[in-house]
């Protein structure tokens, strides 16, 4: 337990502050930087431009380089040279004795901009003659990727029916309440940097900053303390890692920056625009799908945001037995700020296409929301599935599922209370949302793993230490490990301590992302203490005169059959002193290291191209009660529910924290988070006033209910816990109040469902309605 | 603008009157910091003085005097919550004290002059003060002079000026029997409003005899449209009625703020929604 040290409480003697300056302008042509007037601040020690730092450093590395899949790469530089592609891009930076310094004189620096049109709209950059984001590219595309499966011209041609739902959802992101931090310590006497900072991916990142600071490897430490959230945000590629280390070893001086909240709200995610196609039966069987999909990425940057857009097409169709698929992704650059990594990672937008267009033919065939979901669900003896895009889904019981959630929320309850409400003249909503989250996710030739290794001592004394290479975004997997470890040694729980996230002690591994930490982090963990178990039960054995079948550890106390007992403290000090008698039947120290690598990842290409880049599928329910009013357009949630198949459960309190706060994210992006733009694409959203997360009033009674279909292929049955729940909530909120304003006919599919946006939904509907009535 | 800002902090009315007349524009009164410091902290203000009139002990609380209640401008809103005075005599104001956004933290430290001396048009204090007919209380040049909150209230542009200070808001109590409410629509919990009335109704058995009617949120500056509604007097509140006053409080927004509370079409229709509850709260409380 203890107290929780962030990285900001990280500060060393002599430690500097940096300020960056941005980009007040989303295109533009840099004529000049002028930094004299910041250099003649007192205080200031050193200024940098963007001239001097791309000689310096490399540019930066991509975490997942779109060149290697066939797309287009930019050259990604810390501060930006000759040109800006977007409001908020890093031009230039001040180091001080103090922030506040910093901050003055940074804007002392004049920088003569040449302003030029931005694109901002995705569908205007791919217009011929639209202005150029990366200025040597042909095209605003980093690449277009098919999905195709079957023959969904036939499916087309054989439906009752077509569906068509425009999904449009916004720019929203994930906001830690801790922003970046990253404080760099340069050692002159060994020429080493140590990088204290919220990484999610320590060992990857140091490879990344051995390439853009001309450094080897085993001259530079990462160390990750306790982080503050991260959902996917503190995946590596911003400018600031590497300048940071840059700056300390030119100033000799621990340069600490930490981001502040506008900042923090220019990294974007997930603004797609779906056209969906459903081809239908009139039962409501789902033939064919169609969506050539566009992805507003932002301007090109080397974290791993963009490929959001990839998995939203991979994951299609979701937990449905469609095989015709007809689905495109356009991943487009703009001028508008990047992207990186959010929860979710592009499968939350996979289910708000689905779940809404399904709703949307549901009430088009007036078919009951629930029937057609289960109509066209993958059966539960269909399983392991292949996808038909290459996926291979390990386990589920989709139905059960929902059974489960409906049963959670009180569904014919609701039902029944909509119908009394209506006649009062309220509006209550019942909605249906539906995720598949593939989790653990990883791609060839990049630094997404599919694997992970951890060490497991146990000290003469017989405390336990765990290193992990998996790290934690603060979402508990370190209590799991630890109860993995407590379990598989037989040892109490509190004997343990987890070490993650420093280069220098743990072993190689890959971090926190894609819901793995646990499966493989857990994983490897559990066969390194299976063999540091087996040589303490071979002492013990000695020194009990026993077979070593015959003796066993629970808790500490270790005991053989004939009924004798001894403390684990004195077997393992006698494992390492008395390493030639008692305890030469052993290799000392107690101490292993292994690495779990779960099966059914496939990297090499199918007959059609398709690799599935994942071991687990974790999948839930979601079913939202609300009540919208009106005069108003506000949404009230009354009630929700989820029920969760993430494989065993290792820890209820810690899988349900997850859960919980995926919906909390849902029902934002749902309603409020939004992240705006003016004309010139200048970004409007500042702060917390502007960026509008859900308050806890705003939050309803959430009822979760788990049904495991434990994973075949992974450690005791695991799957991801923690990414899943975003989309399916986010759509339950959607569906259920466009059911609410069925009477209407309001149908939204562009999020968010702001108040004014609902009430304008509603006015346009009435709208219409009365000229159907005057035309008739 | 300053790296290195002057702090002063006078103990007295007087002290106070005096450093800010001796002062330029760059001068930053600072009470409860609730809207000072997070643009200090944003970057966004970095003024050369700070005068701090937190010690001046002569601007804080409520008391009665020559029939009127007089709440100096460093009073809390939390104090103007609780207050036995400002429950008991002025319960539209206490009421609104309770609905500003921020949580406890906002409600222990902000003041009720902050709150209106920044004049920001999302704020919850002054539409009730001003169906309330209040006035207040500015010291400049040495000498204190009293005006009204709606005469104050003409330009959001100006405000009191860095060398006047506001001392303290008078009121009269509510008139016995007179309904009131204040109803606040807001997009999300805690947040700003996006759009809120504050109502005093006096009736006449079941006839409206007058009826006074503040909306904030919906434009630069909150609106007295008592005017506009005069014709409600002497009628009986019917779904009617209410129909028709939402429509010309909407008429009556002219010019209707578009901000992330929300585009200007819905905020204007929202000014006729809370409007119509408003009157229809205070009208079911009035005896």
């Amino acid at each position: 337990m203890g107290e929780a040290v962030y990285t900001n409480d990280f500060n060393f003697p002599g430690q500097l502050h940096a300020h960056v300056l941005r980009s007040p302008h989303a295109a533009a042509k840099i004529k000049s930087v002028d930094v004299s007037g910041a250099e003649k601040v007192s205080g200031v020690v050193r200024v940098m431009e963007g001239a001097e730092a791309a000689e310096l450093l490399n540019p930066i590395p991509h975490y997942i380089d779109p060149a290697v899949f066939g797309g287009r790469s930019a050259k990604i530089r810390c501060l930006a040279k000759d040109h800006v592609w977007c409001f908020g891009q890093p031009v230039a930076v001040v180091v001080a004795e103090d922030k506040r310094t910093a901050r003055y004189a940074a804007s002392r620096i004049v920088v003569d901009y040449e302003v030029t049109t931005p694109v901002i709209d995705p569908e205007e950059a791919v217009k011929d003659g639209a202005p150029k984001v990366v200025p040597d590219w042909d095209a605003n595309m980093i690449m277009q990727v098919p999905f195709a499966n079957g023959d969904a011209d036939a499916a087309f041609e054989a439906a009752d029916r077509v569906i068509k739902t425009d999904v449009k959802v916004h720019r929203f992101s994930t906001q830690p309440i801790e922003t970046r931090t990253y404080n760099a310590v340069y050692d002159a006497g060994t020429e080493s940097v140590t990088l204290y900072g919220t990484v999610q991916n320590p060992h990857p990142l140091r490879n990344v900053l051995s390439k853009i600071l001309r450094m080897p490897e085993n001259k530079i430490r990462i160390h990750a303390p306790v982080i503050g959230g991260a959902f996917g945000m503190k995946m590596h590629g911003h400018p600031e890692e590497g300048l940071m280390c840059l700056l300390s070893k030119v100033t000799k001086r621990p340069v600490k920056w930490v981001e502040d909240r506008e900042e923090c709200l220019l990294i974007g995610a997930r603004e797609q625009v779906h056209s969906v196609e459903l081809a239908v039966k009139d039962d409501g069987t789902i033939l064919g799908l169609r969506d050539h999909y566009i992805a507003n990425t932002g301007a090109p940057s080397a974290c791993p945001g963009w490929g959001m857009a990839f998995l939203t097409g991979l994951t299609m169709p979701g937990p449905y037995a469609v095989t015709d698929l007809d689905v495109m992704l356009s991943a487009v650059v703009t001028n508008k700020p990047s992207w990186n990594a959010s929860r979710g990672y592009g499968k939350e937008v996979t289910a708000l296409a689905l779940e809404l267009s399904i709703e949307h033919a549901a009430r088009e065939l007036g078919i009951d929301p629930v029937d057609i979901r289960m109509k066209n669900f993958i059966a539960k003896d269909q399983f392991p599935y292949d996808s038909p895009t290459g996926l291979i889904y390990d386990s589920g019981d989709y139905a059960g599922v929902l059974e489960k959630a409906l049963e959670a929320v009180g569904y014919e309850d609701w039902k029944a209370q909509q119908a009394q409400a209506r006649k009062e003249g309220r509006y209550i909503g019942i909605g249906i949302g539906y995720e598949l989250t593939p989790e653990g996710g990883t791609l060839p030739g990049t630094m997404v793993a599919g694997y992970d290794s951890s060490s497991v001592r146990v000290g003469p004394d017989g405390s336990v230490r765990v290193l992990t290479g998996v790290t934690t975004p603060g979402s508990g997997n370190p209590t799991g490990i630890a109860q993995i470890v407590a379990d598989e040694l037989g040892v109490p729980l509190d004997s343990i301590e987890v070490v993650q996230g420093d280069t220098t002690t743990c072993p190689y591994g890959f971090g926190n992302s894609s819901g793995r930490s646990t499966i493989v982090g857990g994983g490897s963990a559990a066969k390194a203490a299976q063999e540091v178990r087996a040589k303490i039960i071979k002492v013990a054995a000695a020194l009990l005169q026993a077979k070593d079948e015959d003796v066993t550890m629970v808790n500490g106390v270790i005991s053989s059959k004939g009924g004798a007992s001894i403390d684990l403290e004195e077997v393992c000090y006698a494992c390492y002193t008395r390493a030639y008698d008692v305890a030469s039947v052993i290799e000392p120290p107690l101490e292993a290291t292994a690495t779990f690598k779960p099966g059914l990842v496939r990297h090499t290409p199918n007959e059609k191209g398709q690799i599935n880049p994942y071991p687990s599928y974790s999948n839930a329910a979601y079913v939202a009660i609300s009540e919208v009013d009106v005069d108003t357009g506000q949404v009230k949630l009354l009630k929700f529910s989820a029920a969760h198949d993430c494989g065993k459960v290792i820890n209820p309190i810690l899988v349900e924290g997850q859960a919980c706060g995926a919906i909390m994210f849902g029902i934002g992006g749902a309603m409020s988070e939004n992240i705006e733009f003016d004309a010139n694409g200048r970004q409007l959203t500042k702060n917390f006033m502007d960026y509008v997360m859900p308050r806890i009033g705003d939050m309803p009674h959430v009822a979760l209910a788990h049904h495991d279909s434990p994973n075949p292929v992974t450690y005791m049955g695991l799957k991801g816990a923690g990414e899943a729940g975003v989309g399916g909530s986010a759509a339950a909120v959607v569906n259920s109040v466009n059911n609410a304003l069925s009477s209407f006919g309001v149908m939204m599919t562009e999020l968010p469902l702001t108040a004014p946006r609902v009430w304008a939904a509603i006015q346009e509907a009435k709208k219409s309605a009365g000229s159907q009535r005057e035309g008739a | 603008m300053s790296l290195y800002p002057v702090f002063a902090r006078p103990r007295s009315l007087d002290q106070a009157g005096e450093v800010l007349g001796s002062l330029s524009s760059g001068a930053m009164i600072i009470a409860g910091g609730q809207e000072v410091m997070p643009s200090v902290n944003y970057g966004m203000l970095m003024p050369e003085v700070y005068v701090d009139i937190g010690q001046v002990k002569e601007l804080r609380g409520i008391t009665e005097a020559d029939g009127a209640i007089h709440i100096g401008a460093l009073t809390v809103h939390r104090d103007v919550q609780d207050s036995d005075v400002t429950r008991s005599q002025v319960p539209l104001l206490a009421y609104a004290a309770a609905q500003v956004g921020g949580g406890w933290q906002v409600h222990n430290r902000g003041t009720i002059g902050g709150n209106i001396v920044s004049m920001h048009p999302l704020y919850d204090i002054v539409p009730s003060l001003l169906a309330l007919d209040a006035e207040v209380d500015v010291l400049k040049d040495g000498t204190v002079d009293r005006v009204s909150l709606s005469d104050l209230m003409k330009d959001a542009s100006h405000g009191l000026g860095s060398e006047a200070l506001l001392v303290r808001v008078v009121i009269k109590p509510m008139p016995s029997g007179a309904g009131w409410a204040y109803e606040k629509l807001k997009i999300t919990a805690g947040g700003y409003g996006s759009a809120n009335a504050a109502a005093i109704v006096a009736m006449d058995g079941d006839k409206i005899a007058s009826l006074r009617l503040v909306v904030g949120a919906v434009s630069e500056l909150p609106q007295d449209l008592s005017q506009v509604l005069s014709n409600c007097f002497g009628q009986v509140w019917s779904d009617s009625l209410a129909s028709a006053l939402e429509a010309k409080v909407c008429d009556a927004i002219s010019n209707p703020l578009s901000d992330h509370q929300g585009d200007g079409n819905w905020r204007k229709a929202m000014a006729g929604v809370v409007a119509r509850r408003a009157v229809a709260a205070a009208i079911a409380k009035a005896r």
